[in-house]
């Protein structure tokens, strides 16, 4: 029966794609209809599967082909399946009237079909060619569904830097695909597991070590495909193509980096620091991601910006160990950009109408800044700031798994969690309201709220994503340092941020001073913050002395 | 008998600069015919060549050939006109079944990879030939807006480059990735640099398609190609789908 649903998930997009080609010229737009339905029905084949894996099916593969051609069916692959066709559906139903009166109607929803049937084959994907293969169409489908529309040089031009980007991508995924390959002589990717689980010092090429060799260029693929920085140019500028392409993008393909890691993580457990420099590009991504959203005047470049912040962190959280808090991440963060994009002109559209302003007691409390007759002890406020996260984080932990202190990577978890709460709380203050314990408990609420939502439901995605405990452990263990070195980083990074609060406060207090020794510098700083780093013009420099390098080799050659 | 087949084979699996006589004989033949009919069977000559030869060629030659093919494939990114881009990527391509002959003791499978790498470029000289007729000339930027003018042919086309490009599920991408799994061992460099040729190739395949599909529409009606041709070298693309699929158990 699985092998049936797995094959129906597979199949059923591809079918509609072709249905809907062949019906287009009969149905005209009515043919959008074939393909919603073909969609609707993958999610439910797809919930099937998800069901099945959670019912405690065990982890299997289909094989249809001699040397290649594995599909896997196992908790990642059915929630994978389940979320990607959820959002296909979702873009399906919002594209039919969003898109009616574009050229080339139903080329739209041949080629969303298509995305989604190789979206779903990577996520199934049991062997290193079939997972090759999805990896590579996925990057072409999306150049054409960012150029839709056939008219728009600019709407092509940035298409073409995703595919280059994504193209860059392909290529150490592919180095590693062959290093498996020549290691075990096999494709599949279970057998391939097995053996490195067996022979983890297995060596490679000019006697690199097998795991950390393919580790790193799987990591590489995966930075490409989730914009992380140096290969992040092309997420903030694919605007020029249609909404539905943008939410599909930010909510789903832009995913891929954390699936492909948690594809990997038998292979990741057995390396030894390659998780550590995954840390430091994610952190590098998140914080360069985040400045760079406050910097853009534009809106859509600032939600561009606002993913790949995001997925920094989706690939810091690899990079502690927390694979399936990864997985959790990319599912929420496709939830909600995907909302975004798609109700953007929704909401645009109802402001026009109504400002939206509810008058109730609540809203009125919190937007309208009415201060205090007299301020709280600032020791109190700061014991409540600094304490009361820290107590809420630790108790919410403690339930699920009271050993997490044993882990690096959930400390770096907390420390990330305690320092948001602080920061939510002191941001507090500058709300000046008359009544700020009242505002301290609906903040302090909604903190818990979110807490223990996502300790409860990270914890959930790891018993289900990686169900032997023993495994858990050592995906954590890979992730961790030195204990001497990672206190003095904890420590480090503490005095960073108090240092960052106390730089804020004296900021905000003094009002800005036109005399500030600093004031040069932090202008020299905005310009390059605006200016994107320079990162752009880098490339556009590096492509245009390429294009003529090969100009004048052709002049030499005379064209011959 | 050795070094004549190889020079034989340098010509017609061409090395830099022997390839250069590809590109002029290729540019002197104005009938359409004829060249598709040279994108098929120049490299098979070559291959006949090299099984002539008996022997395995040396690992310089190897080289020379992962080299030539990075050459034109880098040349090939600034090509406008339809034809040079053809006969320039063609030239990449079979530059690359050097590095095939090394690891493979098959001579079916070389000429079959060597089939399966020229089809797409027959196709694109066909294409060309079509786009000629009904603009005067090949050439991106000055036919453009093809999707609108001769949607037909602007979906054959870019389905065709996508081919020539090494996309898979065509016979170019395992072929390719055939030639990795067997170079890397033997000489990585190699390996490192026909992955670098399949990125250039990538760019050069957008931008001949930017310039030609995408564009204002023209004011001027324009001929397509009729739904029963359009058909047909669908077909042909199919067919090299599945040959690709097909063809993947003996190459991989």
């Amino acid at each position: 029966m699985t092998g049936g649903v797995v094959a129906l998930v597979l199949g059923l997009p591809l079918v509609t794609a072709l249905l809907t080609q062949l019906g287009a010229s009969r149905l005209g737009w009515q043919s959008a209809r074939i393909s919603i339905a073909g969609a609707t029905l993958t999610f439910a084949a797809a919930a099937v599967l998800v069901g099945l894996a959670l019912a405690g099916k065990p982890a299997t593969s289909f094989q249809l082909g001699a040397s290649w051609g594995f599909v896997l069916f196992d908790p990642l692959s059915s929630l994978m399946a389940f979320v990607i066709s959820g959002i296909s559906l979702v873009v399906h139903v919002y594209s039919r009237r969003y898109m009616a009166e574009e050229q080339g109607y139903p080329r739209f929803f041949v080629l969303l079909d298509l995305m989604t049937a190789a979206l779903l084959l990577m996520v199934c994907a049991g062997d290193l060619v079939t997972l090759l293969i999805a990896w590579h169409l996925i990057g072409v489908l999306l150049y054409f569904l960012l150029g839709h529309d056939s008219s728009s040089q600019t709407a092509h031009r940035y298409a073409s830097w995703t595919l280059l980007t994504y193209r860059f991508g392909d290529l150490p995924l592919l180095l590693a695909a062959v290093l498996l390959y020549q290691a075990f002589g096999t494709w599949s990717l279970e057998t391939i597991f097995e053996r490195i689980i067996a022979a983890p010092d297995t060596e490679s090429l000019w006697g690199l070590p097998l795991a950390e060799t393919v580790a790193a260029l799987v990591a590489l693929s995966a930075f490409a495909r989730s914009a992380q920085f140096l290969l992040h140019t092309w997420l903030p500028y694919t605007m020029s193509g249609p909404t539905p392409v943008s939410a599909l993008m930010h909510a789903g393909i832009v995913n891929a980096g954390g699936f492909l890691i948690n594809r990997f993580a038998p292979l990741f457990v057995n390396t030894d620091g390659v998780l550590h420099w995954i840390f430091v590009v994610g952190l590098v991504t998140a914080v360069i991601g985040s400045v760079l959203m406050l910097a853009q005047n534009d809106i859509k470049k600032a939600l561009g910006y606002s993913t790949m912040g995001q997925m920094g962190f989706m690939i810091m959280e690899c990079g502690v160990g927390a694979f399936s808090l990864a997985i959790y991440h990319l599912i929420a963060h496709g939830l909600f950009k995907g909302t975004l994009f798609l109700g953007a002109g929704g909401v645009i559209n109802e402001a026009r109408q109504d400002d939206g302003v509810p008058k109730d007691d609540l809203y009125t409390f919190v937007v309208e800044r009415r201060p205090a007759r007299r301020r709280q002890p600032w020791l109190v406020m700061a014991g409540v700031t600094l304490v009361v996260p820290m107590t809420i984080l630790v108790l919410a932990h403690w339930l699920v798994a009271n050993d997490f202190f044993q882990k690096q990577g959930a400390i770096v978890l907390l420390f990330f969690g305690w320092v948001t709460g602080a920061q939510l709380i002191f941001s507090t203050y500058r709300m000046r309201t008359e009544n700020i314990w009242r505002l301290m408990g609906l903040m302090l609420f909604s903190f818990t709220i979110v807490v223990l939502g996502y300790t409860f439901i990270s914890h959930a995605f790891d018993v289900f994503l990686y169900p032997d405990p023993v495994f858990r452990s050592s995906i954590y263990a890979a992730a961790g340092i030195d204990i001497f070195w990672f206190d003095v980083l904890v420590v480090l990074m503490t005095l960073v941020v108090v240092l960052g609060w106390l730089v804020t406060y004296y900021a905000e207090r003094d009002g800005r001073r036109r005399d500030s020794p600093f004031g040069a510098l932090w202008r020299s700083f905005y310009t390059l913050v605006a200016r994107e780093f320079f990162v752009i013009n880098a490339y556009a420099r590096l492509s245009g002395w390429l294009l003529a390098l090969a100009t004048r080799i052709n002049v030499m050659l005379r064209w011959s | 008998m050795e070094a004549l087949s190889y020079l034989v084979a340098a010509v017609f699996l061409p090395l830099f600069p022997a390839s250069m006589l590809f590109n002029r004989v290729f540019a002197r033949a104005g009938d359409t015919r004829l060249r598709m009919a040279l994108l098929l069977v120049w490299p098979q000559v070559g291959v006949f060549a090299l099984a002539l030869g008996g022997s395995q060629p040396p690992a310089w030659l190897i080289g020379w050939g992962v080299l030539t093919a990075a050459l034109y494939a880098f040349r090939a990114l600034v090509l406008r006109e339809l034809n040079m881009w053809t006969a320039h990527m063609a030239v990449s391509a079979w530059a690359l079944l050097w590095p095939i002959a090394l690891a493979s003791e098959d001579g079916n499978a070389l000429a079959l990879q060597g089939l399966a790498l020229s089809v797409p470029f027959a196709l694109l000289a066909w294409q060309a030939g079509r786009i000629e007729a009904v603009f005067g000339a090949a050439y991106a930027g000055a036919s453009g807006g093809l999707a609108h003018a001769m949607p037909r042919l602007a979906t054959l086309m870019t389905v065709t480059v996508l081919a020539a490009v090494g996309t898979p599920l065509f016979p170019g991408f395992f072929a390719l990735l055939a030639t990795i799994t067997r170079t890397a061992p033997l000489v990585p460099v190699a390996a490192i640099v026909i992955l670098v040729v399949w990125m250039l190739w990538a760019w050069a395949g957008a931008r001949i398609t930017r310039g030609f599909v995408v564009g204002p529409p023209c004011e001027e009606s324009r001929t397509d190609i009729s739904g029963t041709v359009a058909l047909l070298a669908g077909l042909v693309l199919v067919a090299l789908g599945v040959a690709g699929v097909g063809l993947s158990g003996y190459l991989v």
